[in-house]
């Protein structure tokens, strides 16, 4: 056993226990606290890349697949890609919190230490393969996520978002925990790994049971990915979230979900997809729909954005109803474009409330003027999430849907509908647009001074989202090695 | 290594340019001119490099996936065509560009201006680079939008606005066909890349003829060609450099590029060739009888465009075996550098001028001796004086036209056009040149002045290429640019023909006309509209034959009566489905308004109040209360079971 693999986690887990202790007893901590939590993770990912070959040097002496504590985590191609995005998202919010966060300047220690130990949980759900560390690691990651949303203690909206999604949270952990009972009552194993053998056996009598321990598994993961019918927490959520936290959690928190929901059922499930595919697929479509219709009429910028990563997830989700290696690569290619997208997107929107401006799609009016580079950055969000070529959104969304389209048989009609919900997304994702370059303002407005620290990550995932656009195939190649880790 | 591997820069440099000077024009001079232009002379320096490689060593491709797995490739594909393409698109676009200095000089919106010519000329430059016809439409929707930005870059003025309009809109007609046609490539062949294309065609060249015609189509639309020239003359409410990088450079000669380019395909569809030629012909002809009425100096030129491409398509339709490949292009180049020259000269005499209005002009030669002459050697030249660029090709073009008669007698007739033509055009080209700068000056309501240094440089050296271009012809050019075999035409050999005699005489017959007309006065102009008919004529041209009232009685008429049609199909048959979908559309939206309205009061109240119109809740499922929240998700279990139950996975 080879516990170096692991070491990325160990170092964020030493810091985000060595963060509070810091808390205490330095004077000045705005400056010292994101540093320190961003250099664990810059470590972090530096150790990732170096482990996954994108920095070609051979300093650690580690195997991949390397399987850890019997078979319980497994880290893989899979897991290292997922990890790399775990890290990079909560990198990029460590950033911009420094600037959004020193307003409410009591607890940062516990904000980035919590930030820091939901993202080892996340890390930890992409390498498990295990019914028992997967539902620990989703719950290590949660429990933090409740509390940070709950990070404004003085605001009602934050305290009632947390509230909410601790409850919601805890009703669909239990659901999850329920469904992994049944499946341990029905196999005698927790292993992963072994479902497939394991449930080929069982008596035909217990047929229902499996359906019923597969359906608190989909309901219990779809809550983490908002998926709906379960999806109903996330707007209240993601706009009573400080915006950072909002990003974390549309950006990495409900990639986790999809992490999970890959490794139970296009990895341990497998066998039986003709049970759950079409689950899946009315899953997705109805996702997608709610997602786009809801969001034609928001308002608010972080509610609308919030359904639109609710449509968003409803596209990742055709991944499972195709259940192939090449949908699942699309999804995995996806998340890491929509990471990119909704990240700098929500950073935008922390950043807005930074300078004053507001939240609300109208407040957008006149920013052109006021900061370009933010109205150029949002405006190259908007059009990669529509799926505009030549940028990110477009990329990922075409190899997506044309995996259902190769699938061919009903899966052809989800692709019809996924088609048919970008045309109608592009509406509020161009309305945006609109405010910003197209409709007179009504004042003059003066050009402002951007938070350089909100900048740089929003700069820097609008640069990805055009590179990736323009030359996605490393991207790509990376996704479907990944994807070939799950689905040989 | 050679320069082609760096051909990948040319369009991507004015891109960089363009974003630069879109975010930081402001802060620097002239609204970032100083970056355009350097950018331009950059890609024409490489074009040029480019240009001495082909020559050496023949076409080059490189492509790369662009998505993998899905056959979306972006790639270079360079061969003769496109080297000289690009030596003219960026020798143009560079004059063009340095005159700007002087004409945009006292506009407030430079940045903008050097901004969109940078994005102008980066997305021809794609367009010609392209090496599959996905990309090039790519780039050819991109020519589209930049010419709608720059037709309407006073778009304060109503004009300015609605002729921008039109020109998306109808070339919008000729590339929903294009793409069609690409479409159909497509399914028939399975790639697009222009190479493979080739290799395929030796196969299969059954049913060729409509994708054959529907990519024509494209270049119909994009070339002004008849029945689509309509939005050309409205063109020139932009900036007059706009309309010179327009007319000579870029966006019209996309499609007589795509025509060119296209001739793999037409050489196995013959009748392709005629309809090009007819269409050719048509337009020509057409075009420049419009061109005699016109008072706007742009709009002599505009016309005159339309019937100058006209004659490329005319030469193209000639077919493969009668080099109209090579005398379509030549002319193709000579034009362009002949009129960026007259346009840039009228630009001048706008500037000094104020006005685009012929009846104010009068007597400009006096005081700005530059313009008025190079203004001349490009008038000469697109006139078809023995020894300037425009003799040159004009002749090769009409020749064409006369050998391909030899397999179809409707090329004579063509040819006759293209002889009235030229006869035309010369005509109408020296009306501009006498009425601008000989005689008196009809207004004196204003000073004219020689414009500045930045102004007349690129006109000199533009004037140089408008007479000298021609010879190139023997050369080089033939032996460089041909399609199956080159033609071997020596100057001698020209004149031994009396077709080359006979498109003098019509050349020489045009000046002498218009002299005897505009500059002695012996004939007076109103005998040409003497008469009832003679003034019905006049009328029907200065109506431009009715073009624009049909296309609006038919989008007025036609498309609200189909429109009324639709109507009554919807109300009477389709109507309960429509009725169902769109209250539920209503519902949906509705709902989601109250999930705003919602969860805002839900936030405002907090938890503890969060029982708040509790009836009413039942409605709102979004009602910010978490308890309907988990009620939802056991009811979505609950869907989940039924779902399950539906598909037979429980029983």
């Amino acid at each position: 056993m080879n516990y170096l693999i692991l070491l990325p986690q160990i170092i964020l887990v030493a810091i985000a226990m060595l963060i509070p202790a810091i808390d205490l007893y330095f004077k000045d901590k705005t400056r010292i606290l994101p540093y320190l939590a961003a250099g664990a993770l810059g470590v972090s990912l530096l150790i990732l890349s170096i482990f996954t070959g994108i920095i070609p040097l051979e300093i650690f002496d580690v195997t991949i697949p390397t399987s850890l504590f019997g078979g319980m985590l497994v880290v893989d191609r899979f897991a290292l890609f997922l990890q790399l995005l775990f890290g990079m998202v909560t990198f990029f919010v460590v950033m911009a919190s420094s600037s959004y966060i020193k307003q409410y300047d009591r607890n940062q220690g516990e904000y980035y230490s919590l930030l820091l130990i939901a993202t080892v949980g996340m890390m930890t759900v992409a390498m498990a393969n295990d019914l028992i560390t997967l539902f620990i690691g989703l719950e290590v990651a949660s429990i933090s996520s409740y509390a940070l949303t709950g990070f404004r203690k003085n605001s009602k909206k934050s305290a009632e978002a947390a509230m909410k999604y601790f409850i919601i949270g805890a009703l669909s952990s239990s659901i999850v925990l329920y469904g992994i009972s049944l499946f341990y009552g029905l196999t005698g194993t927790t292993d992963l790994a072994q479902f497939g053998t394991q449930l080929q056996n069982i008596d035909p009598s217990q047929d229902g049971l499996l359906a019923m321990a597969t359906i608190f598994l989909i309901a219990g993961f779809s809550f983490k990915v908002a998926a709906a019918p379960f999806h109903m927490w996330a707007p209240d959520v993601y706009q009573g979230a400080p915006t950072t936290i909002t990003t974390f959690l549309a950006a990495a928190s409900k990639k986790m979900g999809f992490a999970a929901l890959f490794k139970v059922f296009l990895f341990g499930l497998i066998a039986f997809k003709a049970d759950w595919a079409i689950a899946f697929g009315v899953m997705a479509a109805l996702t997608m729909t709610v997602g786009n219709l809801a969001a034609l009429k928001q308002e608010d910028l972080k509610r609308m954005l919030a359904y639109s990563s609710i449509a968003q997830a409803g596209y990742i989700m055709m991944a499972l109803a195709i259940a192939t290696q090449y949908a699942l690569g699309g999804a995995l290619f996806h998340i890491l474009t929509h990471a990119f997208m909704k990240t700098g997107a929500f950073i935008i929107v922390a950043m807005l409330s930074v300078m004053l401006i507001g939240s609300k799609v109208g407040d957008l009016r006149g920013l052109r003027i006021k900061s370009p580079i933010t109205a150029f950055c949002m405006a190259i969000m908007m059009l990669s999430l529509a799926g505009i070529p030549p940028l990110a959104g477009f990329a990922s969304k075409f190899v997506l849907f044309s995996s259902a389209i190769d699938a061919g048989g009903w899966l052809i009609w989800l692709a019809v509908v996924a088609v048919i919900n970008s045309a109608i997304s592009l509406y509020y994702y161009a309305r945006v647009l609109k405010e910003m370059y197209v409709l007179p303002t009504d004042h003059i407005p003066i050009r402002m001074k951007e938070p350089l620290a909100m900048l740089i990550p929003v700069v820097l995932t609008t640069a990805a989202v055009i590179i990736v656009g323009l030359y996605p195939e490393p991207f790509i190649d990376a996704a479907m090695d990944a994807a070939r880790a799950l689905i040989p | 290594m050679t320069w082609v591997e760096f051909s990948y820069l040319i369009p991507i440099i004015p891109f960089i340019a363009f974003l630069i000077v879109a975010f930081f024009g402001n802060k620097m001079k002239e609204g970032g001119a100083p970056v355009t232009i350097a950018a331009v002379a950059t890609t024409f320096v490489l074009s040029v490099l480019v240009l001495f490689d082909v020559i050496e060593n023949g076409s080059y491709e490189t492509s790369m996936n662009w998505i993998a797995g899905t056959g979306l490739e972006v790639g270079i594909y360079i061969d003769s065509l496109t080297a000289l393409m690009l030596i003219v698109v960026t020798f143009v676009s560079l004059m063009v560009s340095i005159y700007s200095l002087g004409y945009m000089h006292d506009d407030p919106c430079k940045r903008r201006y050097y901004a969109e010519i940078a994005l102008f000329v980066g997305s021809m430059l794609g367009l010609v680079l392209a090496n599959n016809f996905l990309l090039m439409f790519i780039f050819w929707e991109l020519v589209g939008v930049c010419s709608y930005l720059l037709i309407g870059f006073w778009y304060q003025k109503p004009a300015a606005a609605s002729a921008a309009k039109k020109a998306f809109l109808v070339t919008r007609i000729g590339d929903v066909l294009f793409l069609t046609g690409i479409a159909m490539l497509y399914v028939k062949f399975g790639t697009l890349n222009f190479v493979e294309l080739e290799h395929l065609m030796g196969h299969d060249v059954q049913g060729l003829l409509l994708p054959a015609l529907l990519l024509f189509a494209g270049a119909v639309g994009k070339s002004a060609q008849f029945p689509l020239h309509v939005w050309l003359p409205n063109a020139m409410e932009g900036p007059t450099t706009v309309s010179a990088l327009i007319h000579a450079a870029t966006m019209v000669k996309a499609g007589v590029y795509l025509v060119a380019r296209s001739y793999f395909i037409l050489e196995h569809v013959p009748d392709a060739f005629l309809i090009i030629a007819i269409i050719g012909g048509i337009t020509a002809l057409m075009a420049a009888t419009m061109a005699l009425v016109q008072y706007d100096i742009k709009g002599v030129l505009a016309y005159s465009t339309i019937s100058q491409l006209g004659y490329m398509m005319l030469a193209l339709g000639a077919g493969a075996h009668a080099f109209g490949y090579t005398a379509g292009m030549f002319h193709l180049m000579n034009h362009a550098f002949f009129k960026a020259l007259l346009f840039l000269a009228a630009g001048s005499v706008i500037h000094a001028v104020g006005s685009n209005d012929m009846r104010k002009m009068g007597g400009l030669h006096k005081h700005m001796k530059i313009t008025s002459i190079t203004m001349l050697i490009g008038s000469l030249s697109i006139a078809g004086f023995p020894f300037m660029s425009g003799f040159f090709s004009k002749d090769e073009v009409l020749s064409s036209v006369w050998h391909a008669a030899a397999d179809n007698n409707i090329y004579y007739v063509l040819y006759a056009m293209g002889v009235i033509t030229a006869f035309l055009t010369a005509f109408y080209m020296f009306r501009l040149w006498y009425m601008t700068f000989s005689g008196e000056q009809r207004d004196k309501s204003y000073h004219p002045h020689e414009s500045p240094k930045t102004m007349t440089i690129p006109l000199m050296l533009l004037a140089i290429l408008a007479a000298g271009a021609g010879f190139s012809f023997f050369f080089g050019f033939q032996d460089f640019i041909y399609f199956g075999h080159a033609p071997h035409v020596t100057i001698v050999h020209m004149f031994e023909m009396w077709q080359t005699w006979l498109s003098i005489a019509a050349g020489l017959g045009g000046i002498g006309l218009a002299t005897l007309v505009y500059y002695k006065g012996t004939i007076s102009p109103s005998t040409f509209t003497a008469g009832p008919g003679r003034r019905a004529v006049r009328h029907m041209l200065e109506m431009k034959y009715w073009m624009d009232e049909i296309y609006m009685g038919i989008a007025e008429k036609g498309v609200y009566g189909l429109s009324l049609l639709m109507d009554k199909f919807d109300r009477n048959v389709v109507d309960g489905a429509i009725n169902g979908i769109s209250s539920g559309g209503i519902g949906l939206g509705h709902a989601s308004n109250e999930f705003d309205k919602g969860v805002i009061d839900g936030a405002v109240n907090g938890l503890s109040k969060g029982s708040f119109k509790g009836g009413k809740a039942l409605w709102n499922l979004q009602s910010g209360r978490v308890q309907d929240y988990a009620s939802m998700m056991i009811l979505g279990v609950c869907g989940l079971i039924v779902l399950m139950m539906l598909t037979g996975v429980i029983s």
